[in-house]
């Protein structure tokens, strides 16, 4: 077929998906009878394999994507346990009484926005819910920048905006400071030596929240979101163990396990890793958003990537038994 | 035997007990007794004094109960505090059940203070009388972390004892990492091919340690490299790397005989950006399509793209890091991976320099502590539990007291 | 008309070009991938000078008198002959300041936290679970505490590992690669999120084919 054929129907069908009635959700029964013909696609790969047809790597990618796609047009949601890691993180936000003064530490960016932006969206709802007062600071550059559309889309819940919240007195930005690690040690004796403005440069002493809170002891809580250095790891490093600060975390999967350590250590009140964590935590303070969204599709990919390292490895078996009658 | 312990626990426990005196605070009062309590109980007795181990700004009060918290409509104890010589009270805190102590963190080492504390039963304040003036003052030496000192002073000692030792000439033995015979291969293989060598020495600059055991590897590699006249190339992401490895390269060239063959152009600068980086380097992999690719240095998200795509080219592969999230990539897409610590043994094994030796000694001995430690402790507190022997709850005594940490 | 329109649809075709590197590298691709980069590049050059030369240095010494600040600055300054050839060394002196003050500040972070908390925490957290009565719980501390040390054995370099010192070796680099596998996994379900959110954004923010 000619290249730009190729352009023609990529054209057409972004056409079609544009003239679409929306929103696309298909029934259950659709959704069902999409899943098994599914399954039986990747059935039938595995039987390829096991006969010596090997795919190639762009029917793999096509897989994912579609694994990925279509549970967003099916309407069903998936049951989800919390955990304990997380159960622990949500007891010990729900515990704090009204007034508490909770700082978040947003360090990450937007390439990590779609595993963290729900755990921040479903904390700072069920801080301002709940009355805590939040400080917030990021040791990224883009961190604040995303606390601060978190703000802007919980204060857009109609039981949030009934509380007529106050910049200032029920939460402020405190913005990006840059020094990595050094900055949550200088941190620990003054807070406005790291902080002398907010992000709209208000001075630190005209800004009522912030009125008593010099350093981690005028702190009741730290919730720190983060997907890489600086990060949880540094806070536990500094901010727990040398100024005995109480902190629950919320991480990326791929630091996840390089936390877990401090977790069972209890230096970590609690943890959520990854989608799962965001999903789990979104239902402890129920507060149901994207990832809770999200989860279906991340199941049905590791289902897919599953099937692919069964066929993989049949494929592998396969390879070896051609080989071994080569030889004989 | 048991005798001896015990004598060893005593001389222990008289040391650590003159030890802590001696670094106390010297602001440590006590309250005059008041006359007796309008509810027929005894007075509360109010201590304050300066809080140990901490940078100043904080008083501890501790006090006792008579036995207000039993009587019913006991409500806390309210913390009141005076600033001297002017004493007007002002309220700090309300303790709640069972507290017997506080820290006050919201004073000023400029100032002196009193304390009361006031049992609240019924709606009525019962006060002690005022405790005795205290200051906050800082401490220069956290008594705490004086087990941290004395063992990261074992450690750090061991390390500066094997370094000199090599100095000297002494041999050390290392054992033989298995990753240099992977390493030897993929020269061989490249060299037998015609094919370049590709390296790439992470994506950190000098001050990473990992790049520097990368560049190490490197001169090992750049000797076969300049004896048998195969092409390397060599991308960077830092240009202070760039300088180093052309350093580290042309000097092999001209220990091989060869300086003629050396070209600058063997290393080069590609950018800072990380995907802008590792963009070329798979690039270069596409193009060139070298028979060996090492990736020995500090990598992060894009060290699984460019082990796929050396993968894909059908390359051999050696990958160390010591970056523990990208550890399992490479296992998975690389012919052989230094794992961790194996990537600064093997740049010590080969390059057999005394301060990388005596590092990885010293590094040794901190691990034969870690696993005697682990291994004592857990035998002798289960010990200790389930038969409570004397010399095993000794044990785990000394044991909490060198590992706790605050 | 939605002013974020023509955002959204250069968001998209953007996210298309960079996803169509995975039928082949074409054009397209090559075009999406030099803006990203032309613009990565340039946003972390404004964020640096703003964040740390204006807001730091310039406001920090100018106005408000923290003439301590100058010392990072000439530092800074030193670090840029590395761009001469002759005056290049100069440059080592503040990296020297770097890695001297990073590893005076990490080693005692890094000993406390990494090295003896977690000793103490492996051995007092095992003989908890001994007497706690929970079976699942006792079977893993005793897991990670045979972990911890054979991992340690495996890292030992200075005996060789045969014998039984060998056979401990080699357990412990079963626990590696199960950790490794472990890790892996977490980060495969990290991508497909990264993939997730793209995916969203173009069916909820592009073609509002989902709400």
């Amino acid at each position: 077929m000619k290249k730009y054929y190729y352009w023609i129907i990529l054209a057409a069908l972004i056409i079609v998906l544009i003239l679409l009635p929306k929103p696309l959700i298909v029934s259950p029964t659709v959704s069902t009878i999409i899943t098994v013909l599914l399954g039986l696609a990747l059935a039938g790969v595995l039987v390829l394999t096991l006969r010596g047809h090997m795919i190639g790597r762009r029917t793999v990618f096509l897989f994912i994507g579609v694994s990925l796609t279509l549970p967003f047009f099916m309407n069903y949601r998936m049951p989800i346990k919390v955990s304990p890691e997380v159960q622990t993180l949500y007891d010990a936000i729900a515990k704090l009484p009204p007034g508490s003064k909770v700082l978040a530490a947003f360090d990450y960016d937007p390439p990590s926005a779609p595993e963290l932006q729900p755990q921040a969206e479903a904390f700072m709802a069920f801080a301002f819910k709940h009355n805590l007062k939040v400080i917030i600071m990021g040791l990224w550059p883009q961190g604040p920048q995303q606390a601060d559309m978190a703000v802007t889309k919980v204060l857009q819940e109609p039981e949030i905006r009934a509380k007529n919240l106050r910049y200032g007195v029920d939460y402020v930005n405190l913005g990006f400071q840059s020094g990595n690690e050094f900055v949550i040690q200088r941190m620990g004796t003054s807070f406005s030596g790291m902080f002398p403005r907010d992000i709209y440069n208000t001075d630190y002493d005209k800004i009522p929240l912030l009125n008593g809170v010099e350093n981690f002891s005028n702190i009741d809580f730290v919730f720190n979101l983060s997907s890489g250095q600086p990060g949880t790891v540094e806070w536990v490093q500094i901010a727990v163990d040398r100024y005995g600060v109480k902190l629950g975390a919320g991480n990326t999967a791929v630091q996840a396990p390089s936390v877990y350590p401090y977790l069972s250590s209890r230096r970590l009140t609690g943890l959520a890793g990854g989608m799962t964590g965001a999903a789990e935590f979104e239902q402890a303070t129920k507060e149901i958003g994207k990832a809770n969204t999200y989860i279906l599709s991340q199941s049905f990919s590791h289902m897919v990537v599953i099937a692919f390292i069964i066929i993989g490895n049949a494929a592998l078996f396969v390879g070896y038994r051609k080989s071994k009658q080569k030889g004989a | 035997m048991v005798a001896l312990l015990r004598i060893a626990k005593s001389v222990v426990f008289i040391s650590s007990l003159l030890f802590a005196i001696s670094i106390l605070p010297t602001h440590s009062v006590y309250s005059q007794d008041a006359g007796p309590s309008s509810s027929g109980l005894g007075s509360i007795t109010v201590k304050a004094h300066d809080t140990d181990n901490d940078a100043g700004g904080s008083i501890t009060v501790e006090w006792d109960d008579p036995g207000y918290e039993k009587l019913a409509g006991f409500k806390g104890f309210l913390i009141l505090r005076a600033v001297m010589p002017s004493g007007g009270k002002d309220s700090v805190e309300v303790a709640p059940f069972g507290a017997r102590s506080y820290d006050d963190r919201s004073v000023s080492d400029d100032n002196t203070y009193s304390y009361s504390v006031a049992a609240l039963v019924n709606g009525e304040k019962l006060m002690s009388a005022p405790s005795m003036q205290a200051r906050s003052s800082k401490q220069w030496f956290d008594s705490r972390l004086t087990w941290v000192l004395i063992l990261g002073l074992i450690i750090c000692g061991a390390v500066i004892y094997f370094i000199e030792s090599a100095k000297r000439g002494t041999k050390l033995f290392l054992r033989r990492i298995a990753g240099l015979e992977a390493i030897d291969e993929a020269v061989g293989r490249a060299t037998e091919m015609g094919r370049p060598i590709l390296f790439v020495a992470g994506i950190q600059d000098m001050d990473d340690v990992q790049t520097i055991a990368g560049l190490t590897i490197l001169g090992s590699i750049a000797r076969t490299v300049a004896e048998y006249d195969t092409k390397i190339n060599m991308p960077v992401r830092a240009s202070l790397v760039m300088t180093a490895a052309r350093e580290t390269i042309k000097h092999a060239y001209v220990t091989a005989g060869r300086p003629d063959a050396y070209n600058d152009d063997m290393v080069h600068y590609v950018t800072d950006e990380q995907f802008g980086f590792v963009a070329a380097v798979d690039g270069i992999m596409v193009r060139e399509r070298p028979a060996a690719c090492f990736f020995l240095g500090a990598f992060f998200a894009e060290s699984l793209i460019m082990a796929e795509t050396g993968n894909s080219i059908g390359a051999i592969q050696v990958a160390g890091t010591a970056m523990p999230a990208q550890l399992p990539f490479f296992v998975a897409a690389c012919d052989y991976t230094l794992i961790g610590e194996e990537l600064f043994a093997a740049s010590a094994y080969l390059s057999g320099e005394p301060r990388q030796l005596g590092s990885l000694k010293g590094a040794d001995v901190g691990k034969a502590i870690a696993m005697i430690v682990i291994l004592v402790g857990v035998i002798a507190t289960t010990i200790a539990s389930a038969w409570n022997s004397e010399s095993m709850l000794w044990i785990e005594n000394l044991l909490r007291q060198m590992f706790s940490t605050g | 008309m939605d002013s974020t329109l023509i955002g959204t649809w250069l968001a998209a075709l953007l996210t298309l070009g960079i996803m169509s590197f995975i039928y082949k590298d074409n054009l397209y691709y090559k075009i999406c991938e030099a803006i990203f980069i032309g613009v990565s590049a340039g946003y972390w050059f404004i964020t640096y000078f703003w964040d740390s030369l204006y807001r730091i240095a310039w406001i920090g010494i100018v106005h408000e008198g923290r003439y301590v600040l100058l010392g990072g600055v000439i530092l800074g300054a030193m670090m840029l002959t590395r761009l001469f050839g002759k005056i290049g060394w100069i440059a080592r002196w503040p990296l020297a300041f770097i890695v001297g003050a990073t590893a005076g500040l990490k080693m005692m972070v890094y000993f406390t936290t990494n090295a003896m908390a977690q000793i103490h925490d492996t051995v007092y957290d095992t003989v908890t679970a001994f007497g706690g009565g929970d079976l699942y719980n006792l079977i893993g501390r005793l897991v990670i505490l045979l972990g911890t040390v054979t991992g340690l054995v495996y890292f030992y370099f200075s005996k060789e590992h045969k014998g039984l010192f060998g056979g401990v070796a080699k357990v412990g680099t079963w626990f590696l690669m199960i950790t490794f596998g472990a890790s892996f996994g977490y980060t495969v379900m990290s991508r497909m999120s990264l993939l997730l959110g793209r995916i969203d954004f173009l069916l909820t923010d592009w073609l509002k084919l989902v709400k």
